[in-house]
């Protein structure tokens, strides 16, 4: 690999160069502006229509959420906290307060660690169908991009039913949860998530099995095992290289011990194996959402937590949708974190665009960078 | 799941053995949770260590802390293991302390490519220096930012 390429002012077509062995090559500047995928810059340098190097320019949407969670309070952080993607926001929202909790020493009644799994579980199928739509606009498949924005909307009115709010629920608060369980609510998600799976074969039959797809999928965008490892990737991405690493089981936390389902890998790490982690979590998160309905123990779904952050440090982490999302907490004794270092599954993921990118046609760049499922908010936090 | 902290100490003696004079200190927090300070001159040694001969191929994440108080920056480095699954849950916190007025520390994307981004925040964030740091330049600030590193203790917000 070549030296990243120099910094360029914002224009469409940057410049040309010729290298040492004659060769002219073109940078390209493609984004920031929101072509269905975030606000992020990729800089790429092509010769002819192969990439020959890439750099990910992102911080268009940096907020500096590090530095507004040391001004405030514990508890105010929270909506803060799920902002940089909405679309997972309860998972962010758990890393968050299992951190705190580290701290704290609370323990979560039961009832309460299965509500949080439910939400957890809900937002990872919402998640993943976002991300699936955005995927068939990058592919130029109409219907893609429908169905599961469609679709999605089941487990939206169903998180509306459990918390009150659609996307941003700031459900899970220090000790527990804010809300139980609403009558029927049961009923109601086992009936959604049995219609889901049905869906789910018809996006088979009609996207992953389709040659439109599979052709422009297999063998693109290859990241190795061991490269995913050593860049240090997570979630689906680090599965989709055949890596089985998922909190979830590897640090069981919440209900997750108690429930049964599988890690989805695929050993190829290309963007189809990629797209395919992603369909087969869908599947485990609707089984798991049935298991909990029907298992969730009575009692009590929150305790009394304190509204400080005593001195001590934490390192709290939990699957989300785009793999571990961690919070480096440092307490100091007062209602606010002396430090919170805050590191999420895109922002990890980040490192592997170039990886997957290098070597590949101008043409399989959607297919290749959105299969990482980078979500620009994300990672720029 | 025990709790007992067998595998934590068996970590910790395995780095006082090799490094006795370079490991500062070291903290168990909990269960799969290990903090360990070493010499900055000595972390990439440290690191190359860890990787080789314990497991620890996976970095997480990079986090760097101002305690402007003591007048030092900490450089946590949070790495963990793919290769070993009994050690998938483990976190380890390699920490080093650098002088607030004089931050430069060696770059460790040698050991883990991984952490060239997370270098990168740390630098533009709180302008510590990585020597051997593949592209020191920001990373999410704009291009024109002229201003102090904006994740210091003494930067205010204006509403502050």
């Amino acid at each position: 690999m070549s030296a990243p390429p120099k910094p360029v002012p914002l224009t469409t077509v940057e410049s040309t160069e010729t290298s040492e062995s004659g060769a002219q090559t073109l940078t390209l500047s493609v984004g920031p502006q929101h072509s269905g995928s975030g606000h992020m810059r990729l800089i790429v340098e092509v010769d002819g229509d192969i990439i020959v190097n890439v750099a990910p320019d992102p911080g268009y949407v940096h907020r500096g959420i590090e530095k507004i969670i040391e001004l405030r309070n514990i508890i105010k952080s929270i909506p803060v906290i799920e902002r940089p993607s909405i679309i997972d926001a309860s998972n962010l929202n758990h890393a968050w307060v299992r951190s705190i909790e580290e701290i704290q020493g609370v323990e979560v009644p039961r009832r309460g660690q299965y509500l949080r799994t439910l939400l957890n579980e809900m937002n990872r199928i919402m998640s993943h169908l976002y991300w699936l739509s955005i995927y068939g606009v990058f592919l130029g498949h109409t219907t893609m991009f429908m169905w599961p924005l469609g679709d999605r909307e089941l487990f939206i009115d169903l998180a509306e039913k459990l918390t009150g709010a659609r996307i941003t629920y700031s459900y899970l608060v220090p000790g527990g949860v804010r809300r139980d369980l609403p009558p029927g609510f049961a009923e109601e998600a086992v009936k959604r998530t049995e219609y889901f799976e049905k869906r789910l074969k018809e996006y088979d039959r009609i996207f992953f099995n389709n040659p439109l797809f599979t052709s422009r999928a297999k063998g693109i965008g290859v990241l190795s095992k061991e490269k995913a490892i050593e860049l240090g990737c997570t979630g689906p991405t680090l599965r989709g290289s055949g890596v089985d690493a998922d909190l979830r089981k590897d640090e069981p936390y919440a209900a997750y011990p108690e429930l049964d389902f599988e890690v989805s890998t695929r050993p190829d790490g290309d963007s189809f194996s990629r797209a395919m982690v992603h369909m087969d979590e869908m599947r485990e998160s609707c089984k798991i959402i049935r298991q909990i309905v029907k298992k969730i123990p009575s009692g009590p779904i929150r305790r009394k937590a304190p509204i400080v952050l005593p001195r001590g440090v934490a390192y709290g982490r939990v699957e989300s949708a785009r793999g571990e999302c961690s919070f480096y907490l440092i307490g100091e004794g007062g209602d606010k974190p002396y430090r919170a270092r805050y590191i999420t599954g895109s922002y990890r993921n980040m490192a592997a665009i170039p990886a997957v990118l290098l070597g590949n046609r101008l043409a399989d760049m959607p297919t290749a960078w959105w299969s990482i499922d980078y979500w620009p908010v994300e990672a720029d936090r | 799941m025990s709790l007992s902290h067998e595998r934590e100490d068996a970590l910790v003696q395995k780095l006082k053995e090799n490094f006795p004079a370079d490991i500062k200190e070291t903290n168990i927090i909990r269960r799969a949770r290990l903090e360990v300070t070493v010499a900055p001159e000595k972390i990439k040694d440290v690191a190359a260590f860890l990787r080789d001969k314990l497991g620890f191929d996976h970095p997480n994440g990079v986090s760097a802390v101002d305690y402007n108080r003591e007048n030092r920056f900490e450089i946590v480095y949070h790495i963990s293991s793919m290769r070993v699954k009994d050690m998938r849950d483990l976190v380890l916190d390699l920490k080093e302390s650098v002088p607030r007025n004089a931050p430069k520390v060696g770059s460790l994307v040698s050991v883990w490519s991984g952490v060239e981004n997370y270098e990168r925040e740390s630098f533009e964030m709180f302008g510590i220096e990585f020597d051997g740091h593949p592209r020191l330049e920001k990373l999410f600030l704009t291009d024109n930012w002229d201003g102090p590193p904006p994740l210091r203790k003494d930067i205010r917000f204006p509403t502050d």
